[in-house]
């Protein structure tokens, strides 16, 4: 080797020591400072409110929300709306589908770009009310900052968790059983009608199978909003506090009822309702033709009509209609660590209560939840699949029973494993008895943590 | 060797006038050197650093915490070993998607390197347009984990899709390969496997590095196909091998995309495509459950550095190095 790189070479490892000690100290220090700093950071304002609503400072509110195109456009329209009344005020905007939407929030939420105003619904709400992720607007509500006044009371309360008022109900649905009209028709069979029983329901699919060569329905024994009204039809409910309200052996009939139902061939092969179970509301069996009923919400309708060009009917869940009830459809949340949440507040007390705002949203987050603002739209809406859907809703409202407590943390596990127990329960793996025990050994555990 | 000394005699005479120069320019010598090599470093190691290290190591902390994704970091608490415990001991999802992962990689991962050697075996001969053809086999790993490749098996493999069509054509009655508890889990092996273009030209590479005279050689003295290639190609080629396999076990092991495209997200049906980094995702994004999927995280680094230790200490009684020969 050359003779004059040879002490570079000789002090090459010593340095590299020191350097990499050097590095590595530095190293650690960073990781405990960081959490540190970030954390401090984000409990940074925790007190004062932000600029007023009076004030014409320039504002940017960040908001987030999941929908289609179609709500993208409404709901901008709505927010410029705003604008042209508070020019000062303008919005950052983001929307995506559904799917991936609660990972997007977490993370932004976990990163420090947490949205000012964010879409939520029951299955989440609790678990960031929980963790401390949205506003408390209790205060604002009592002092008329948020007028909730012509809300239903069973609505806004439904967004209260612990005391607090963790997001401002944005929009009513409740469960709407779809049903194919033209294919009915076409083959000179009845419609299902309101009231009808689980077994009479069944019945009623199963001829349809055998008359139109369709399966009659969807099998909704994975769907946790069917199972749910169900059970409260037999004086049950999915939650009491923090634990389920339901034992092995309801769950065991639930499914049972159903293995009966396939057995009869009421509803499609255990694959096709994998399918139905698996996919967004585009895809729903009664709109790619798969079935002849679907399991849904009521303000859906427009959504499942826009993909198919057969004509769609909608009627409560089978069984008495009075286990359903006026849900939230979905919440407008503030972040707590908002630098404006009195100017977000305003926003979302315009966007509920403005009808102007609320005519350009319609009904596409479910009926508007200012009873006044639903009126107007009611008289002006064109959209038929919107008419229907208000037509219904507004004919089931008087039958609503009481609304249920908002589904603890756990909820989202809670849905999928029900997805998991009634799978294994048709694709034969196992009897419905054994479905249930694992199930609600699942859901025990999950809730309880 | 021979030829790395050969030019030294003209930069010989340059080197220990220019560097005493150098020294004496700037006062401290090599430690500048290397501190103007860490200057350039800088923007790789700042990389290293903010993107890889210091993540790695938070998240290797907060798997000791019950970190969920929301929680302010300043209220994360200290749990020991507790997700690990639960891990090992409680969890039944997580040894299911262990099971699926382990199935997923001993399946997938030899038919997929059987195939790349096979048909580079076959594309290893000069033949008018096997250029073409070497480009097609490895168009697919090209796709790599993309979404729409997913997306498209996903239709490709349902009651209605194209792969029935083609068995109806045989009178075959198909599957709903996909959305079937029993089939979805191979429709993604399928997919792994179809991917086997990256290690096919590995293994071209591999080929046209053998000598030529060994198979005249063994020719000459009456070995068939079959031994030269048993007793030529395989040990030739088994550094090859070694490098592939350790490398589509670690990919093997990893799969995500297709599992989460397929399932929608879910590992359905009933968890048949439940694989490890799926579980994990689940976990820690949809659950908010990101202490414990860091633990998750890392005990699979963990087993991913113990099997590719297993593969390195096996590889000396079949890993045959020809340059070794010569010293």
């Amino acid at each position: 080797m050359h003779p004059a790189t040879s002490p570079a070479v000789t002090a090459q490892p010593a340095r590299d020591h020191r350097t990499s000690r050097r590095a590595l100290r530095a190293l650690v220090a960073a990781v405990a400072v960081l959490p540190l700093a970030l954390g401090s950071a984000a409990c940074g304002n925790d007190n004062a409110g932000g600029p007023s609503p009076q004030s014409t400072d320039p504002v940017e509110l960040s908001i987030f929300w999941w929908g289609g195109e179609g709500r993208a456009k409404l709901t901008e329209q709505a927010l410029a709306l705003y604008t042209t009344k508070h020019p000062n005020v303008t919005f950052k905007k983001t929307w995506q589908a559904n799917q991936g939407y609660f990972d997007k929030l977490a993370t932004l939420i976990t990163g420090g770009d947490a949205p000012c105003i964010y879409q939520i619904d029951d299955n989440y709400l609790t678990e960031y009310a929980d963790r401390g992720a949205t506003l408390d607007l209790t205060s604002y509500k009592d002092s008329g900052k948020l007028d909730l006044t012509k809300f239903p009371e069973s609505l806004w309360k439904y967004g209260v968790v612990d005391g607090k008022l963790a997001g401002v109900a944005f929009g009513e649905n409740t469960q709407g059983l779809v049903y194919n009209k033209t294919l009915l028709q076409k083959n000179n069979l009845p419609e299902p009608t309101v009231g009808m029983s689980w077994e009479e329901f069944i019945t009623w699919a199963e001829n349809v199978s055998k008359v139109a060569k369709v399966p009659g329905t969807m099998d909704p024994s994975a769907d946790y909003k069917a199972f749910w009204v169900w059970l409260r039809q037999q004086g049950k409910d999915l939650y009491k506090g923090k634990e389920p309200g339901f034992t092995e052996a309801d769950v065991a009939a639930w499914f049972t009822l159903w293995k009966g139902a396939r057995d009869r061939g009421a509803t499609p092969t255990p694959d096709v309702i994998h399918e139905g179970n698996a996919t967004d509301i585009t895809k729903q069996l009664v709109v790619t033709g798969k079935a002849a009923t679907s399991w849904v919400w009521v303000n859906q309708m427009p959504e499942l009509k826009k993909n198919t060009k057969d004509e769609l009917g909608v009627i409560s869940y089978p069984g008495n209609p009075s286990a359903q009830w006026g849900r939230a459809s979905m919440y407008l949340s503030v972040f707590k660590n908002c630098a404006a949440k009195d100017v977000a507040v305003d926003v979302i007390n315009f966007l509920a209560n403005d009808v102007e705002a609320g005519k350009v949203l319609g009904t596409d987050r479910g009926l508007p939840s200012n009873l006044d603002v639903r009126k107007a739209v009611n008289d002006s809406v064109t959209d038929p699949a919107m008419k229907l859907s208000i037509q219904v809703e507004n004919e089931l409202a008087g039958k609503f029973g009481q609304a249920p407590q908002v589904p603890p943390k756990g909820h989202s596990t809670m849905r999928s494993e029900l997805i998991k127990a009634a799978e294994n329960v048709q694709f034969n793996r196992a009897t419905p008895e054994k479905a249930a025990a694992d199930f609600l050994a699942v859901v025990k555990a999950a809730l309880a943590k | 060797m021979a030829l790395t000394t050969a030019p030294s005699p003209t930069v010989e005479p340059q080197r220990p006038a220019r560097a005493p120069a150098r020294r004496r320019g700037r006062g401290r010598g090599p430690r500048r050197e290397g501190l103007a090599g860490y200057v350039f470093l800088s923007p790789w190691l700042l990389g290293l650093l903010g993107i890889t290290a210091i993540p790695m190591l938070i998240s290797l902390y907060l798997s000791f915490t019950d970190y969920e994704v929301l929680t302010p970091l300043n209220e994360v608490k200290w749990v020991g070993l507790a997700n690990y415990r639960r891990m090992f001991t409680q969890d039944q999802s997580y040894w299911h998607a262990v099971q699926v992962t382990v199935k997923f990689a001993l399946i997938a991962v030899p038919l997929k390197l059987a195939a790349a050697l096979g048909v580079a075996l076959l594309l290893n001969r000069e033949r008018r347009g096997v250029g073409v053809f070497r480009g097609l086999f490895y168009l697919p790993s090209l796709l790599g984990s993309s979404v729409a490749l997913a997306m498209i098996w996903r239709s490709m493999f349902n009651r209605e899709g194209a792969v029935n069509g083609f068995l109806g054509i045989f009178g075959i009655q198909g599957q709903p390969w996909v959305n079937d508890p029993t089939w979805a889990l191979g429709t993604l092996m399928v997919l792994a496997i179809w991917q086997f273009g990256a290690p096919m030209v590995i293994f071209l590479a591999g080929l046209k590095q053998i000598p030529t005279e060994l198979y005249e050689a063994a020719a000459v003295d009456g070995a068939g196909r079959m031994r030269r290639f048993w007793h030529i190609t395989l040990p030739m080629l088994s550094p090859v091998i070694f490098f592939n396999l350790v490398l589509e076990t670690i990919h093997g092991f990893q799969g995500f995309t297709a599992a989460f495209v397929i399932s929608g997200g879910t590992g359905g049906p009933i968890d048949s495509t439940l694989m490890y980094t799926l579980n994990l995702y689940i976990k820690g994004f949809t659950e908010y459950e990101m202490g414990y999927a860091a633990a998750m995280a890392w005990v699979f680094l963990a087993a991913i550095a113990v099997i590719t230790a297993i593969f390195f200490s096996t590889g000396r009684y079949w890993v045959h190095y020809a340059d070794g020969d010569d010293r």
